[in-house]
């Protein structure tokens, strides 16, 4: 005997910027944000996986989401950091340019993405959303996580200006 | 204020493990020390003993600390040790406020350390420093306390005392027989009252009284100390000169051994194992050139050896294998400081602290435990009005309870309070169903709903659902130690949490050898040697790099090649002999390392289901090593090195 | 002096920390090794085994305050010049007059710069050096 959910009124994100963009995960997929510490790299894997980490006491895959969209990779810095989510059963780590924040968002808010921007985004893109005047693009996780080919090189996703 | 003395980072640094680890010693001894201290508050004895350890652990912390210049943690246990000073001396009496501010400070003085260690910042010190010098300052002088020695009267009846006399020699020593070890072996069949040295004919004994109520066999199981030893008659009894109380010991019988140090030691058992299967392949190929009673004898010592070393290796495990009660003690310190800080009387009942778990385990328990513990008393224990309007006890209850079952081991964390608000969990996330059909509970779900992802990219503490601060922290530890957490709770009654860990990890012997200046990991068994390869020794045979080996051809498969790494150019190589006959391989890396036991984490992400790949670990420095699938390495080498003939 | 011609260095500290702080304080001075003891009856035993070119000393103790293990060293005629350094600490100067009353050559107030120690230790080798 279940009862039926009222609609969710608001949905919390996680916020990160890769290469000057802003993009948000819902929350209830992530399981923390850390430093990027050592990343033993997997000989012969896909591009994107940049290479394990240890965390938490688990040895999880670690995405570089640059790669992965087709962005030229850039060294570390303070403001790397490793998105820790879990979907599916799988734990996997986000490798992103800086995460610190989260934002609440009514569904409702998430406009669908214009022609151009999707098309570019394949799958990933769920939808766009506006904040204080920022442009935020909403990711579907489960896309991301997805063994598919990395977007290809000079993706020209990083010339929104917002 | 600039601080000439203080020492140069550069050369502090190198000791700030130790120094971490020191005080974290002391102060276990400290923590346990004032709980024993507490039936003593404004009554008019003292411990004296107990009094002694716990200036000595703050002397010794206050000592360390100036050393390594984190000077609040100095002048913290200076005021410590300073008030204690003032209670051994038998100046005053321990009074309430006494004793508070000595909780208090070894609460800052924890926390300052702790700071130090994770580089955060300091608690102010001034405050409590100020409430130390009061109690001082104000000290109760009218009354002296007297000299107690508890819980020792009934016990010297069935008590003889003897005097052992030691003679340390040159040769005692390499046996291992010194006064450390004669001292620990004497601790552990009675209590050691006086060591003192004495000279007897321009030679140096040490004089030992021990209180035992062992028997002349027992004692006689110390002949191989070769000590001298005699009764003392009933009328020259010695009287203790430190009296132990509780739960003080002079010596312990027990060794500190780092982590590092025990893994050495597996690893030189790891390599008897190896040795032995060398050894039993010798042995086979002499089989035709022994008579057949010869080869019955071969075969029964190498049977007795290898029975040996199995035990060998199995009491080394073992050694990681440290009480329970390591994890609980630190409970009974936090559950004090939460019940007043609650303003709740918590009672802790502990059951099952003899029971072992691997050390690794141990720090790992610290935290979800304390969460757990933490939960219990703030929102699990009613305040006392409620309880008694509830014809509870006014006194809440928590249970703490270890057992082992079959391969795993089993801790339970209970309490006896109103039991979790499923009601309150049900209107935070609607769309679960937490009751079945028949209206009764589903634990999982609860237990899944409060532990629910989101808590933890957040400080968000539900009070009134019951879910506390941080369910989600302690099921993540408990899943990352491959264990499982269940709930129970009942309205009214109370809560129990149970966590089943396994006893034993999945650990192997590995291989580590290095490629490209990557580390990598390969299981023991899949390997039958490692030799050495001389650069020159390489030959080419029909596009195959081959050695000879064992008068044997032996084809080689470098795993920088099936990596897409940069080949070792100059120098020697290793290489391990995969497979036997002529199915026989030789995997060639860089550089052996050596031998360690390892804890095998399974890749099990599609993303890292690479051939080749068979799993990860890490060897104490964070960093992952991958784990090698040989066959799938030797399987892929074909195609690459069909790929690269190709030109 | 000892047989593999290196000076013995025997250190003697409840404090692990302590122990090692002192042997890396003392290791850029050549021709040394280094034991340690952990409590006063296993210096006394040390000393037996063996002669020590120079002990550091910690006074508080457990089992036996080194004053002690100092007035017993002493006492026997193969030890009466080795040097000894005492470590005290702060607010003890009834101890420090005990210790020097009791035989001990100098002593350190910890804190302590590793440099101060290196600094003594060396003026006393070099001293009994002088007088071998």
């Amino acid at each position: 005997m279940s009862t039926t959910s009222p609609a969710p009124t608001s949905e919390e994100f996680v916020l990160f910027e890769l290469v000057n963009t802003h993009y948000a995960v819902r929350s209830a997929f992530v399981r923390r944000l850390e430093m990027l510490e050592s990343v033993t790299p997997v000989p012969n894997a896909t591009e994107s996986l940049e290479g394990v980490v240890l965390s938490r006491g688990r040895i999880i895959p670690a995405v570089n989401l640059r790669v992965r969209f087709g962005f030229p990779k850039i060294p570390y810095d303070i403001r790397t950091r490793l998105i820790v989510v879990e979907a599916d059963n799988r734990t996997v780590g986000l490798i992103v340019d800086a995460a610190r924040e989260f934002t609440s968002l009514p569904p409702a808010e998430i406009q669908q993405a214009p022609q151009a921007i999707a098309n570019l985004n394949g799958d990933y893109l769920e939808g766009i959303a506006t904040i204080s005047g920022r442009m935020i693009l909403v990711l579907r996780l489960d896309e991301i996580l997805k063994i598919a080919d990395d977007l290809p090189a000079g993706n020209p996703v990083s010339t929104i200006e917002s | 204020m600039a601080d000439l003395n203080q020492p140069p980072d550069d050369f502090v640094n190198q000791f700030l493990d130790d120094y971490f680890a020191e005080c974290e010693e002391h102060l276990a001894v400290v923590r346990a020390g004032l709980l024993n201290l507490e039936r003593f508050v404004d009554s008019s004895i003292a411990d004296t003993a107990q009094l002694d350890e716990l200036f000595r652990s703050f002397h010794t912390i206050k000592g360390i600390s100036g050393m390594v210049g984190l000077s609040p943690a100095e002048q913290l246990a200076h005021e410590m040790e300073g008030y204690l000073r003032v209670l051994r001396q038998g100046e005053a009496l321990l009074s309430k406020e006494g004793f508070d501010s000595l909780i208090e400070g070894t609460k800052v003085l924890e926390e300052v350390i702790n700071a130090h260690k994770t580089h955060a910042p300091a608690p102010a010190i001034e405050r409590t420093i100020e409430i130390l010098r009061e109690v001082v300052a104000g000290k109760d002088t009218s009354v002296t306390p007297a000299k107690g020695q508890p819980e020792q009267t009934q016990k010297t009846e069935d008590k003889k005392q003897w005097r052992f006399l030691f003679a340390p020699s040159q040769a005692r020593s390499e046996a291992g027989i010194n006064v450390n070890t004669v001292r620990a072996r004497l601790q552990s069949i009675g209590d050691i009252l006086s060591t003192t040295p004495l000279v007897h004919d321009g030679d140096v004994l040490f004089e030992l009284i021990v209180s035992t109520s062992a028997s002349e066999s027992e004692l006689d199981a110390l002949k191989d100390l070769e000590l001298t030893s005699e009764p003392i008659e009933p009328e020259e009894k010695v009287e203790p000169i430190t009296p132990t109380s509780g739960t003080s010991q002079t010596i312990s019988t027990s060794v500190r051994v780092d982590l590092v140090r025990l893994d050495q030691l597996m690893l030189l058992v790891g390599e008897l194992v190896v040795t032995r299967a060398r050894l039993e392949k010798n042995l086979k190929s002499i089989r035709t050139s022994v008579t057949p009673v010869q080869w019955r004898q071969l075969q029964e010592v190498h049977v007795a050896f290898g029975k040996q070393l199995r035990d060998l290796r199995n009491d080394v495990m073992r050694v990681r294998m440290v009480p329970i009660a390591e994890v609980f003690d630190r409970m009974r310190f936090v559950v004090r400081d939460i019940s007043r800080e609650t303003r709740k009387q918590v009672i802790l009942e502990l059951s099952g602290q003899e029971t072992e778990i691997d050390k690794f385990l141990v720090e790992r328990l610290m935290d979800p435990l304390l969460h757990l513990v933490r939960n219990s008393i703030s929102h699990g224990i009613e305040s006392e009005e409620q309880r008694i309007a509830a014809g509870k006890p006014a006194e809440g209850h928590i249970y703490l309870r270890a057992t082992t079952a079959g391969e795993l081991v089993v801790i339970e964390v209970g309490d006896d309070g109103r039991g979790i608000d499923v009601k309150s969990v049900a209107a935070q996330a609607p769309e679960v169903a937490l009751w079945d059909d028949e209206g009764r509970i589903d634990f999982d779900r609860l237990l899944e709903t409060i532990s629910a992802p989101g808590l933890s990219t957040r400080d968000h503490a539900d009070r009134a659902s019951g879910r506390g601060v941080g369910m989600d922290v302690v099921a993540r530890a408990i899943s990352d130690l491959d264990g499982s957490l269940s709930v129970f709770t009942e309205a009214g009654k109370g809560t129990t949490f149970r966590i089943e860990l396994p006893l034993t990890l999945a650990i192997t012997d590995a291989l580590i050898a290095t490629a490209d200046a990557q580390t990598f990991a390969i299981h023991r068994s899949s390997v039958q040697e490692v030799i050495e390869i001389e650069p020159g020794s390489i030959k080419v045979l029909e596009n195959n790099e081959i050695i000879l080996h064992r008068d044997e051809v032996l084809p080689l498969v470098r795993l920088s090649r099936v990596f897409n790494l940069k080949d070792k150019k100059e120098g020697s190589l290793h290489a391990f002999v995969i497979g036997t006959g002529n199915r026989a391989t030789g995997l060639v890396v860089d550089k052996v390392l050596g031998l360690r036991e390892v804890v095998v984490r399974s890749l099990s992400d599609p993303l890292t289901d690479v051939p080749g790949v068979g799993g990860a670990t890490e060897l104490g420095d964070g960093r992952p090593i991958l784990i090698l699938d040989v066959m799938e390495i030797l399987n892929a080498s074909r195609h690459v090195y069909a790929s690269q003939q190709s030109h | 002096m000892s047989a593999e011609n290196k000076r013995r260095i025997l250190i003697v500290d409840d404090s692990r920390t302590m122990r090692r702080m002192v042997a890396t304080s003392l290791s850029n001075i050549g021709e040394c090794r280094f034991e340690e003891a952990a409590n006063g009856l296993e210096a006394i035993e040390r000393l037996v085994l063996g002669p020590a070119d120079l002990m550091i000393l910690d006074l508080n103790m457990p089992e036996l305050h080194g004053i002690e293990v100092l007035k017993f060293v002493r006492a026997r005629p193969m030890y009466q010049s080795m040097p000894v350094i005492v470590l005290t600490t702060k607010g003890e100067e009834s101890v420090q007059r005990e210790a020097m009353a009791a035989g001990a050559s100098l002593y350190l107030t910890k804190p302590f710069s590793a440099i101060e120690l290196e600094a003594k230790v060396r003026g006393l080798l070099a001293e009994a050096g002088d007088k071998a």
